[in-house]
């Protein structure tokens, strides 16, 4: 097409400049070249990075289940408020104007504009100010004229939307500016947790109330409330949340994080995998469109291996002592170790975390310095067992020799001649026992201090300690509630310096270590099944939600953690001295399992084997408190239950935690169905 | 005189209207892209609508081209000076507030006759050029005087003065090619042609130092503060003064973005268009506002076309410019006369400056500056001057003699 040829020999100053044309020609081809074939990946990334934004969407999280499928954990649909804003931006540029004009006016009135030139020639020409000035605006003056314009728009939608509700709303200005800063392609939430009737009161005006709309969201409902809080714990509101280093949103929609509980133990399966939404936003950041790029992934169910009616028995058990008790009850099947009831009281409410904890109820109501109700006192709290931890010293001292037979005299106290004593170097113990002979059944049913001091010294520390160890005292005990203290139970080796006989001898009696009701229920359970040690199971399985058929979940079947090791004549001696103390008229725990006749046992068919004890709390030297325990297991002939009954500040083992421990018995009993009756061994001494 | 252009072999030039078709074709099309509703549910009268206005415009100018073939260049020649003189009092009237408006923008660059307003620095190019070809295509030999090239300088300093003034360096600097192509196609002294340019290059390499990193009291040229911004970020000097505090120097970071932020979306909208594009009215640079609505049909319609027809489409555009420059190269090689060459070399000039430092300043490789782009830019004057100047060269090529 280019007819340069005939130019040549005419015209040397026309080829150059037509050479100049066709070089600039040139220039911008390549210039082209390079920035859209050669580079458009980079800037086709700098677009979607511009346009997009992604939006993090948590599952449904996934529901908390007892032993019989009952549920303890579920979700709820909540109700709340969003307001579209990029639905209001036809008024809010109808507004702008009038508020740009008022802004004019006042700028005009205050400071008139004083241009000479524009004075000159506006004198000049005067058919020209029959026009309103053009008046440019400061780039700051637009931006606030702008957010002014949208609070303007926003807050008269939310008086009427207020009087729609029949509640004042209120938006400030700095939550407004803080949206529109950080995520203005969001809706912003009005309104959370509508009732009922302002959610009706809303559909009937919704049509004149544009850019809000109703919305559901899933939101954790606990139906039992407090019942299994410990064991359930509570989720963590994050509005903020920025996930891990693998992820990357923009935004994450409110996310709930367990905090505690089988909720932050088994929080990765609860939650499930959150969705990613993808939003198109222009260059003001409003929402143009989105798309759903990953769907969420509802989150695993859990099943537990607790019986919700037991769990509600052993806490109405514990209640009847009063409203502010400070205990726990747990129940084992010590059959395969499935934690059956783990009460704690006083407990919370994990309802209430779901909207936030205000400071002054955390303070005064849940971070209580007595009552400390977010304490698992089952897991979390490590006690002296006192007198229940004879059952360890009798089996040491069977291990070590001794005749269950054999008669041990008691020496009588000298300044309270009614109640025995021992003296430990110059050191005197008092015993609630009278003196008297005692042999390894009735020292167990009177609980004598003596008796299993003077054995237990026989016996040394290694075996005493060492005794404790098989039932692994003093060691985690795994559960993935996050709530778990070892209690101080000390290896032989770890206390052979420090310890001396008087040491020793207060950890016959149950003083000097600390244990925890579930370790204490543990050791229970491996006495009744003939000394096998179970790993306490909390969680039976993990089953997949619906929507993913081809995921069989998770199981966990029992696992036994160690074997005792002792000959079953020892058990059976203890077992046997156990039963006699609910059994026996002067057994410690005869109380709690007979009318007031002291001849009528309250439960018809179980025979229950336990042990009292109340452990001295002591700071300098004083006694300031006292821990009383009651931990049996039944029936006797089949062992099926193990119950621990832990009380602060009880009166006494028998009195306070006995009865407890006989109101579960009386539930499992009364739940039981009679089928072949069991055959009662007979330990009441003859008449 | 009477031209024979009845037997005439090759009086209209098809290539060159095809070319111009073509563009018209693209400009409608993409203006109409670019002007794209914001809000689909409150469409504006159809009176109003961007490509429905530009398409009225071609259509003026299309007849007015038809107009200008009527009489012979020469004839038209005649009155160059006058519309010169002309011109250069629209100039100076529209530097007068009431007569000039700013359509709100800073620089006082039209003239406002009710609905539509007139640009008259785009007619000032085209009787620039009119009188520079009328005073060049006397003799050789009488060029070679200053006395001849000092007055050829002074036609065009007088517009490129009032010009900037407006002001509207833009406009102002595309005189400068234009002249200096007709100088030298004219056969003015190889020496003169490059003192000038020499001392063009130097004034402006000095203004440039001055501007950007002299200390205030020491600028002689005081730019508007956006054109001095705009050169800024060209040189890619940051704003910050030397010794800002944190919050100066955040605002002055944050001045850099918004200044830099049309270049920048400009670029990324060219550049994301890949080979062929996302598609006519499909492009979001523009659709979702990040390429500004307010210059997206007119200085920047070239990205919209870039970002929407990719590479392709930009080559195509290049190649329908092409096209009518070497058009209009041929015409002036087969002009009759020196004055008729040298309107043509003119107004190839013209179209060219136009069309490589408007689509160089979308690619980053020329400053940001208010230039339309021949043809496709939405705006009237820009568009009937466009079809002027292309009339003219079919003038040129009409009443050509017969070799």
């Amino acid at each position: 097409m280019l007819q340069v040829d005939p130019l040549r020999p005419r015209d040397p100053r026309l080829r150059v400049l037509t050479a100049g044309l066709a070089l600039g020609l040139a220039v911008l081809l390549a210039g082209l070249w390079y920035v859209q074939v050669v580079r458009a990946r980079h800037y086709q990334a700098k677009v979607r990075q511009q346009t997009y934004r992604v939006i993090r969407e948590p599952a449904v999280r996934g529901k908390i289940f007892d032993r019989a499928g009952r549920v303890l954990a579920e979700n709820r649909p909540a109700y709340q408020l969003n307001l579209y804003i990029e639905e209001l931006r036809p008024r809010f540029r109808e507004t702008y104007w009038h508020l740009r004009a008022e802004f004019i006016a006042e700028k005009l009135r205050t400071n008139p504009p004083t241009a000479a030139g524009d004075g000159f020639w506006t004198r000049l020409l005067p058919t020209s100010t029959t026009r309103p000035p053009r008046v440019r605006l400061s780039r700051a003056d637009i931006q606030s004229l702008n957010l002014a314009t949208r609070y303007h728009v926003i807050s008269n939608l939310l008086a009427r939307l207020g009087e729609v509700l029949g509640s004042p709303m209120t938006l400030t200005e700095e939550r407004l500016r803080r949206h529109y800063h950080l995520w203005p392609y969001r809706p912003l939430t009005l309104l959370e947790n509508l009732s009922p009737l302002q959610g009706a009161r809303f559909l009937e005006q919704a049509p004149t109330l544009p850019g809000v709309a109703l919305e559901v969201r899933p939101l954790r409902h606990y139906p039992h409330g407090s019942r299994a809080a410990h064991v359930l714990g509570y989720l963590s509101r994050d509005d903020q949340a920025t996930g891990s280093d693998t992820e990357f949103f923009h935004y994450s929609l409110p996310t709930y994080e367990g905090a505690l509980g089988i909720e932050a133990g088994y929080n990765t399966l609860l939650a499930g995998r959150p969705g990613l939404r993808h939003v198109v936003v222009d260059s003001l950041s409003y929402r143009e469109e989105e798309t759903l790029w990953e769907p969420a992934e509802a989150g695993h169910n859990v099943v537990l291996t607790l019986d919700l009616d037991l769990q509600q028995a052993a806490w109405q058990a514990l209640q009847s002592l009063g409203p502010d008790v400070r205990g726990a009850v747990v129940v084992l099947d010590v059959t395969n170790g499935d934690i059956l009831a783990l009460v704690s009281a006083p407990a919370y409410d994990p309802n209430e975390f779901l909207g936030g904890i205000a400071e002054s109820d955390w303070r005064e109501r849940l971070n209580h310095p007595r009552l400390r109700p977010m304490l698992n006192r089952a897991t979390q709290g490590a006690y002296p067992p006192g007198s229940i931890f004879k059952l360890v010293t009798g089996l040491a001292c069977l291990e070590a020799g001794l005749d269950p037979g054999a008669l041990f005299t008691v020496q009588p106290d000298p300044a309270n001649p009614a109640r025995g004593a021992i003296f430990v170097g110059r050191r005197k113990i008092r015993d609630t026992a009278p003196p008297g002979e005692y042999d390894f059944r009735r020292a167990l049913l009177r609980s004598s201090n003596a008796y299993f001091i003077h054995h237990g010294l026989e016996a040394g520390r290694e075996r005493l300690l060492g005794m404790g160890k098989r039932f692994f005292l003093g060691e985690r005990i795994g559960l993935p509630l996050r709530q778990e203290v070892r209690g101080f139970f000390p290896y032989p080796r770890e206390v052979r310096w420090q310890w001396s006989e008087g040491n020793l001898a207060n950890a016959c009696i149950g003083q000097e270590i600390t244990v925890t009701p579930l370790q204490m229920a543990v050791l229970t359970a491996a006495i009744a099944n003939d000394g096998q040690v179970f790993w306490p199971r909390l969680v039976q399985r993990v089953e997949p939600p619906e929507t993913l058929p081809g995921d069989h979940g998770l199981s966990f079947p029992p696992r036994v953690r160690g074997t005792l090791g002792v000959p079953a004549e020892h058990l059976q001696a203890l077992r046997e001295a156990m039963l006699a103390d609910t059994l026996d008229p002067e057994g410690t725990g005869f109380a709690a399992f007979h009318e007031r006749d002291r001849r009528t046992p309250r439960l018809k068919r179980f025979q229950v084997a336990g042990k009292t004890g109340t452990a001295e709390v002591e700071e300098h030297g004083r006694t300031v408190d006292y821990i009383t325990w009651f931990t049996a297991f039944g029936p006797y002939a089949q062992p099926r239950y193990a119950v621990v009954a832990m009380v602060e500040s009880g009166r006494s083992g028998g009195g306070t935690c006995a009865p407890v421990v006989r109101q579960v018995f009386e539930f499992l009993e009364q739940r039981e169905p009679p089928v072949a009756a069991p055959a009662l061994a007979d330990h009441r001494p003859a008449p | 005189m009477t031209p024979e252009p009845i037997r005439h072999p090759r009086r209209f030039e098809p290539l060159l209207w095809g070319a111009a078709l073509g563009l018209m074709v693209l400009g409608g099309l993409f203006v109409a892209s670019a002007t794209l509703s914001p809000n689909p549910w409150n469409p504006p009268p159809w009176y109003r609508l961007g490509h429905v206005r530009q398409a009225l415009w071609y259509l003026l100018g299309l007849g007015l081209a038809v107009l200008v073939c009527l009489r012979d260049y020469r004839a038209l020649s005649r009155w160059a000076m006058l519309a010169y003189w002309g011109s250069i009092g629209l100039l100076v009237a529209v530097l007068i507030p009431g007569i000039g408006s700013t359509q709100g923008w800073g620089a006082r660059r039209w003239i406002d006759l009710g609905p539509l307003q007139f640009q008259p620095s785009e007619l000032a190019k085209l009787t620039l050029i009119f009188a520079l070809a009328s005073f060049l295509s006397r003799p050789r030999p009488e060029l070679a005087t200053p006395a001849a090239f000092g007055k050829v300088l002074g036609l065009c300093a007088l517009p490129f003065s009032l010009i900037l003034l407006e002001p509207d360096l833009g406009s102002a600097v595309v005189i400068f090619p234009v002249g200096l192509a007709m100088l030298y196609v004219a056969g003015a002294p190889a020496r003169y042609l490059w003192r000038t340019i020499g001392a063009g290059a130097l004034v402006a390499a000095v203004l440039v130092v001055d501007v950007l990193w002299a200390p205030a009291s020491w600028q002689v040229l005081q730019l508007e503060p956006y054109q001095k911004r705009r050169l800024m970020v060209y040189f890619g000097k940051d704003f910050v003064p030397p010794g800002a505090t944190g919050a100066e120097r955040a605002r002055a970071l944050q001045q850099y973005r918004d200044a830099a932020h049309n270049v920048e979306q400009a670029l990324i909208a060219v550049g994301s268009g890949g080979l062929t594009g996302k598609g006519w009215r499909q492009g979001t640079q523009n659709a979702l506002g990040y390429l500004p609505r307010a210059v997206a049909h007119n200085d920047f319609i070239f990205s919209v076309i870039a970002e929407e027809s990719g590479f392709v489409g930009s080559v195509l555009v290049l190649a329908l410019y092409a096209a009518i420059l070497f058009s209009g190269i041929r015409i002036a090689s087969q002009a009759r006369d020196r004055l008729g060459r040298l309107l043509a070399v003119g107004v190839v000039a013209l179209f060219f400056t136009h069309a490589f430092i408007n689509i160089g300043m979308n690619i980053r490789l020329m400053p940001v500056t208010g230039i339309p782009l021949p043809l496709l830019s939405y705006g009237g004057t820009s568009v009937v001057c466009s079809l002027l100047a292309l009339g003219l060269l079919q003038n040129i090529q009409l009443y050509r003699a017969t070799p």
